[in-house]
């Protein structure tokens, strides 16, 4: 590009060409302009040290991955028919699900201790779920003072509240801990740390070898099943239990 | 070539500060780039891929702005690092992308700006071929 304007003489100082001179002007305008970008991007993270993104998981293999990756239960821990759920906090129709599905097989399954209902995380990445990492996080930080379900519930019932922010949502979270009552403090050193970045990660790369392409993903038996057909959850779980109770 | 490879060098250097952790947050618009730079496509022979990056776009942009002086204009050493180094880069990136699409099943925006000038580099760096052949100057660098 800089070719065009030709050099006569020497290159250096005031014999350099008029274009050439203006080619290094340009360079240097793309340059400073650049590197403030990145510079600003910098200064203006208010999320410290809190891991918001999938990290970089070694030795990904079956096993270590099965170790690694931690669902949350409710329900009966030994109970053999398991209801499994792959979601983001930031995935409206997750929302829908939590609103309208859930509170069924809570209600019918989980109450009665019939069944085990177990949690994943599925973070979606990019916009607009750039968020669903370090709510995963939040939930666990939760989880850490036996908060989960009433953390997740939250989360899933404001998520227009946070999922959208301009900024990294930290002071948020940390705001509805307070109101669940959980020692804020502890919570919030939690979520300003890399604490479960691993787990969560873990369930996301989980989710991919199962085969989860979107949210909510909802494994009965080991087959998934539409996340808004309650009727069919309902006639899947009873199946298993079925089986179960004849064996 | 030297704008397109400052380009390079700012993108690359912005996805390794994320991968050093000095940025924690990408703007990624509606890309995936954190899953990406989760993959272990994200690493290179032990090598962070955005640092390659830097070094990579970096050796272009000093070869080209050494290769626009007088007197260098022809010299066939310039012009053999900038078509073997864009070639590299054009090689390496489209790669990267098909890694995206097959593998990773997720795009990153900024990876896919990095392929873009890849390709560009390697456009404006054919001409260089007749550098080599002993013909005059006449690439974009």
């Amino acid at each position: 590009m800089a070719k065009k304007g030709k050099a006569k003489g020497t290159a250096r100082g005031r014999t350099q060409t008029p274009n050439l001179r203006l080619f290094y002007g340009l360079l240097a305008l793309v340059g400073v302009v650049g590197i403030g970008w990145i510079g600003f991007s910098v200064a203006n993270q208010s999320s410290a040290n809190a891991a918001i993104a999938p990290i970089q998981l070694t030795g990904i293999n079956t096993d270590s991955l099965l170790k690694q990756a931690r669902g949350v239960n409710s329900g009966k821990p030994e109970a053999s028919a398991q209801v499994i759920v792959f979601s983001d906090f930031t995935c409206p129709v997750c929302m829908n699900y939590v609103a309208m599905i859930e509170p069924q097989i809570r209600t019918e399954f989980v109450k009665t201790n019939r069944i085990r209902y177990t949690h994943y995380d599925f973070p979606l990445g990019g916009e607009p779920h750039r968020y669903g990492f370090i709510a995963a996080r939040a939930a666990r930080c939760a989880e850490d003072q036996n908060a989960f379900w009433e953390y997740h519930d939250v989360l899933f019932g404001r998520q227009n509240e946070w999922a959208y922010a301009r900024e990294v949502p930290l002071d948020i979270f940390t705001d509805y801990a307070g109101r669940l009552n959980m020692d804020k403090d502890a919570f919030d050193a939690c979520l300003r740390s890399d604490r479960f970045a691993d787990v969560v990660t873990a369930n996301r790369v989980l989710g991919e070898r199962l085969g989860v392409g979107a949210t909510p993903t909802i494994f009965i038996g080991g087959r998934s099943y539409n996340w808004s057909d309650y009727d069919a959850i309902k006639a899947a779980i009873e199946a298993e239990l079925g089986d179960t109770t004849s064996q | 070539m030297a704008l397109a490879a400052l380009a390079g060098v700012l993108i690359s250097g912005y996805m390794l500060l994320y991968k050093l952790g000095i940025i924690t947050v990408l703007a990624c618009g509606t890309g995936s780039c954190e899953i990406v730079q989760a993959s272990p496509w994200a690493v290179f022979l032990g090598i962070p891929v955005p640092l390659l990056g830097v070094a990579g776009y970096g050796l272009i942009l000093v070869t080209a702005l050494i290769g626009i002086q007088p007197g260098r204009t022809a010299d066939r050493r310039i012009a053999l690092i900038l078509l073997a180094a864009a070639a590299f880069a054009f090689g390496f990136s489209g790669w990267l992308s098909w890694l995206e699409a097959v593998r990773i099943h997720a795009w990153c925006r900024w990876c896919l700006g990095s392929a873009a000038t890849a390709t560009v580099l390697f456009l404006l760096a054919l001409p260089e071929i007749a550098v080599l052949r002993g013909g005059r100057m006449v690439s974009q660098r």
